[in-house]
């Protein structure tokens, strides 16, 4: 056991040496910046549509956020946790039936047409409501959107909609798409989502699969002197050990979504002329999350729930699967949301003694050969951490006398083995948490979501107590009433466990010294990068 | 007695003996010396090896103990080796014999499967019977003997295709042995040695096989393997490279020794052909 304790004390002052590490070169970066060059950074996926009108995620927003612009970008200070892009100011009426949208003047399009409303109407209403994965719910109610000049939208809704809901999903949800290029023909099956066309501070150049996208510099930019780049290259490295080497010889600048191994990130951080940023991913962060198939009957009883979440060891995952780069969770809404999360929920501290003890009230006894009952484990693997956790979950459940056996997948397998087919009794997985419950966290809880909807409740969970908690918070226009239903929330979602959540993390990027302005807003790696320089 | 001496004169032979004999006592004893889950947490993770005597090869990114593993793993390869190549080997010697005593239409056909089977190449073969039907131990072992009975089936044809034709067979065709009976019980035991020769190929070819679908993903995720444990080490490789290097160097030393002691075999065999 001693050693243990050694070694979590060299853990923590081996993060706080990272830390210091990341803060030193910050400061040497107050310097005006350095037009021109070439940015190379790797790419660990290739989506094929690259309209993030249509596929609000952040492996499509990673590249095409630079050339499609959103209505507003998130923000560290700006007003309402928002940096005007495209909308210069909004507002919202107070029977929450209408927001009005101010635009921002002399934007051209990369093919030289003017920006105008008409092309805010046309994303809003022809993709973002009936295409988009995200905007279906946050803008079900959208009715109309008036344009009674070129640089004004009217956003008219049919039901009261929350006006705090809105904001909160401008920075992902509101990619404006041109209309000219999209008006013709089905919108799906546009050259154009391949190739974008936007207004941002880069134009799409070529896409070479396998190899690299390129991004070049858009000369009639609005903001002033931006673009500092001249180019961006993503060059496609699969496998995540190839990044930090490709990081080490020069071949590129910048690793962004912790394209460089968590274990790795001690080892780099000495090397010279790189740096390591924890920064910059406020805005996007990930959940830990046991989904739970309450179909079992044995995990239907808040018993045996209460009994798994007290097996888990929050901080040893933290520690161990995270080396440090992450936040144990107390509930659905991470900690780092500044509107939302609430303390003050039931916790299920590490206790294997009271787990057992509440497997054994719910009368799941000790079979002679120590086990309780089995079960089918399905650890998400689009991260290495979440098969890691898998390992662990397996462990700490054979610590209470549940026998996990784990069934790996490739992605498409374990999406449709879970969120389709409902295999699985347990499952990891990472949920993206977006700055509002309401975009992607009440469907994790909520009941009568269709088959199929991957990370949304496919576990047959059913509460109607919960149910009506997230249609009250949905119509709720009053921003304090509807952050107070939103703690309520959690707290029942922590009390009941529909699911549980271990951790939340952001992501890290490892970038050479000469790379400046980095991580300077909450969703910097899926931002424009308009003012993304490099120096020397 | 004599055989076993010329077996043992070979120096290859008795490396290879001596490497399979431990490899045996590691998968024999592991639950002896390692009793319990050797998935276990049992210390602070990434240990390396050499640090502490509880955990003399150190531990894994979730602080397992590799030694504990590493003999655990012995288990799963030798058992997937060895139930893979006896499985090809019967599948192989049972086909080779029929086709070889039947002849005609039966041995056109059998031959013609296992040229169909031949032409695939064996990995990928195993690859996609293993993700069709889903992983686990005996899934993989029969993916294994799937590619790998080819092999068998054309050598026990061949010898076959010889000792039928011998006067003894004749023999037994005369005193009114059914035919069946004549090819398993007088001709597949003459048939085969040669046959058996092949084994130490196959085993360590299926070693290496199910190393490599679990360094994929596709091996039985609930027991520990050495592929899959070089293939959690990869993630760490820069760091903690031991992780990787340790079931490596298993491996090699494991496929090393099937292949000394299978050399020793052939050899001293054909030392005795030649003598006699």
């Amino acid at each position: 056991m001693s050693e243990l304790t050694i070694s979590r004390r060299g853990l923590l002052a081996g993060s706080a040496l990272l830390l210091a590490s990341t803060a030193l070169p910050a400061i040497g970066f107050a310097q005006t910046p350095k037009k021109g060059g070439r940015l190379v950074l790797a790419a660990d996926s290739e989506p094929r549509n690259l309209n993030p009108a249509i596929v609000a995620s952040n492996g499509v927003f990673f590249i095409s956020s630079k050339i499609v612009e959103t209505l507003a970008e998130a923000s560290f200070d700006g007003k309402d946790g928002l940096q005007p892009r495209l909308a210069l100011s909004w507002e919202g009426a107070a029977d929450g039936l209408s927001v009005t949208f101010k635009l921002r003047d002399g934007v051209k399009w990369h093919d030289g047409k003017p920006f105008t409303s008409a092309d805010v109407a046309f994303s809003a209403l022809q993709i973002w409501k009936p295409l988009q994965n995200l905007g279906r719910a946050v803008f079900k109610d959208l009715e109309a959107v008036e344009t009674p000049d070129e640089l004004t939208a009217i956003f008219k809704f049919a039901k009261p909609t929350p006006f705090q809901l809105i904001l909160n999903a401008l920075p992902a949800l509101s990619s404006v798409v041109p209309k000219h290029v999209y008006e013709n023909g089905k919108i799906e099956d546009n050259p154009a989502n391949n190739a974008p066309v936007g207004t941002g501070p880069f134009k799409f150049a070529e896409y070479k699969a396998g190899q690299y996208y390129r991004l070049t510099r858009n000369d009639a930019y609005w903001g002033k002197d931006e673009p500092y780049l001249d180019e961006i290259v993503y060059q496609v490295l699969p496998d995540r050990t190839s990044a930090a080497a490709a990081l080490e010889a020069e071949e590129i600048q910048l690793a962004a979504f912790s394209a460089v191994p968590l274990a790795d990130l001690d080892r780099i951080s000495k090397v010279p002329g790189l740096k390591v940023i924890t920064k910059g991913y406020e805005g996007l962060t990930y959940q830990l999350v046991v989904e739970i198939n309450h179909r079992r009957k044995e995990l239907a009883d808040l018993k045996v729930r209460q009994a798994i979440a007290h097996a888990i060891d929050k901080d040893f995952v933290v520690k161990t699967v995270f080396l440090g780069y992450a936040a144990t969770a107390t509930g659905p809404v991470p900690k780092n949301d500044p509107q939302f999360y609430t303390a003050d929920v039931p916790t299920y501290p590490f206790d294997v003694a009271k787990a057992n003890a509440l497997l054994d009230e719910a009368g799941y006894k000790r079979a002679d050969d120590g086990k309780r009952f089995a079960l089918k484990l399905l650890p998400a693997p689009y991260f290495n951490e979440t098969k890691q956790f898998g390992d662990y979950l397996r462990q700490a459940l054979a610590a209470i006398g549940i026998d996990a056996q784990i069934v790996n997948n490739d992605s498409a397998a374990h999406i449709k083995a879970v969120y389709t087919d409902h295999a699985f009794d347990l499952a990891v997985g990472p949920p993206v948490f977006r700055g509002d419950p309401a975009i992607s966290t009440t469907i994790l809880v909520q009941s009568g979501i269709p088959d199929g909807v991957p990370f949304s409740n496919q576990g047959g969970y059913k509460n109607a107590e919960l149910d009506a908690l997230i249609v009250k918070a949905s119509e709720t226009l009053d921003t304090a009433a509807r952050t107070e239903l939103y703690k309520e929330f959690q707290k029942k979602v922590a009390a009941d466990l529909p699911l549980i959540n271990v951790a939340e993390w952001g992501f890290i990027s490892v970038a050479r010294d000469t790379v400046g302005n980095i991580a300077n807003n909450p969703r910097w790696a899926v931002s424009n990068w308009a003012d993304t320089y490099l120096a020397g | 007695m004599n055989r076993l001496r010329r077996f043992l004169r070979t120096p290859e032979a008795i490396a290879g003996v001596l490497i399979l004999a431990l490899l045996l006592v590691m998968a024999l004893a592991a639950p002896l010396f390692f009793p319990g889950d050797p998935q276990a947490i049992a210390g602070p993770a990434l240990l390396p090896p050499f640090q502490d005597w509880r955990l003399p090869l150190g531990t894994d990114r979730l602080g397992r103990d590799v030694l504990a593993e590493l003999f655990h793993g012995a288990r799963t390869s030798l058992a997937v080796g060895l139930a893979a190549a006896a499985a090809a080997l019967l599948i192989g010697a049972v086909v080779g014999t029929l086709a070889g005593f039947a002849g005609g239409l039966v041995d056109e056909v059998l031959m013609r499967v296992t040229d169909a089977f031949q032409t695939v190449p064996g990995f990928l073969l195993a690859l996609a019977f293993v993700s069709i039907v889903g992983p686990s131990l005996s899934v993989v072992v029969a993916a294994i003997a799937l590619s790998a009975w080819t092999g068998p089936a054309r050598v026990a044809r061949a010898e076959v295709l010889s000792i039928r034709e011998r006067d003894y067979v004749t023999g037994a065709r005369v005193i009114g042995m059914h035919p069946l009976e004549i090819a398993f019980r007088e001709v597949l035991p003459n048939a085969l040695p040669p046959v058996l020769a092949l084994s130490s190929v196959i085993v360590a070819a299926a070693i290496l096989t199910e190393a490599a679908l679990s360094f994929l993903g596709l091996g039985d995720p609930n027991r520990v393997t050495w592929g899959g444990m070089i293939a959690e080490g990869r993630t760490v490789l820069r760091t903690a490279p031991f992780l990787s290097i340790i079931p490596g160097i298993a491996l090699v030393l494991t496929v090393l020794g099937v292949y000394l002691a299978g050399e020793g075999v052939v050899e001293s065999t054909a030392v005795r052909r030649s003598l006699s």
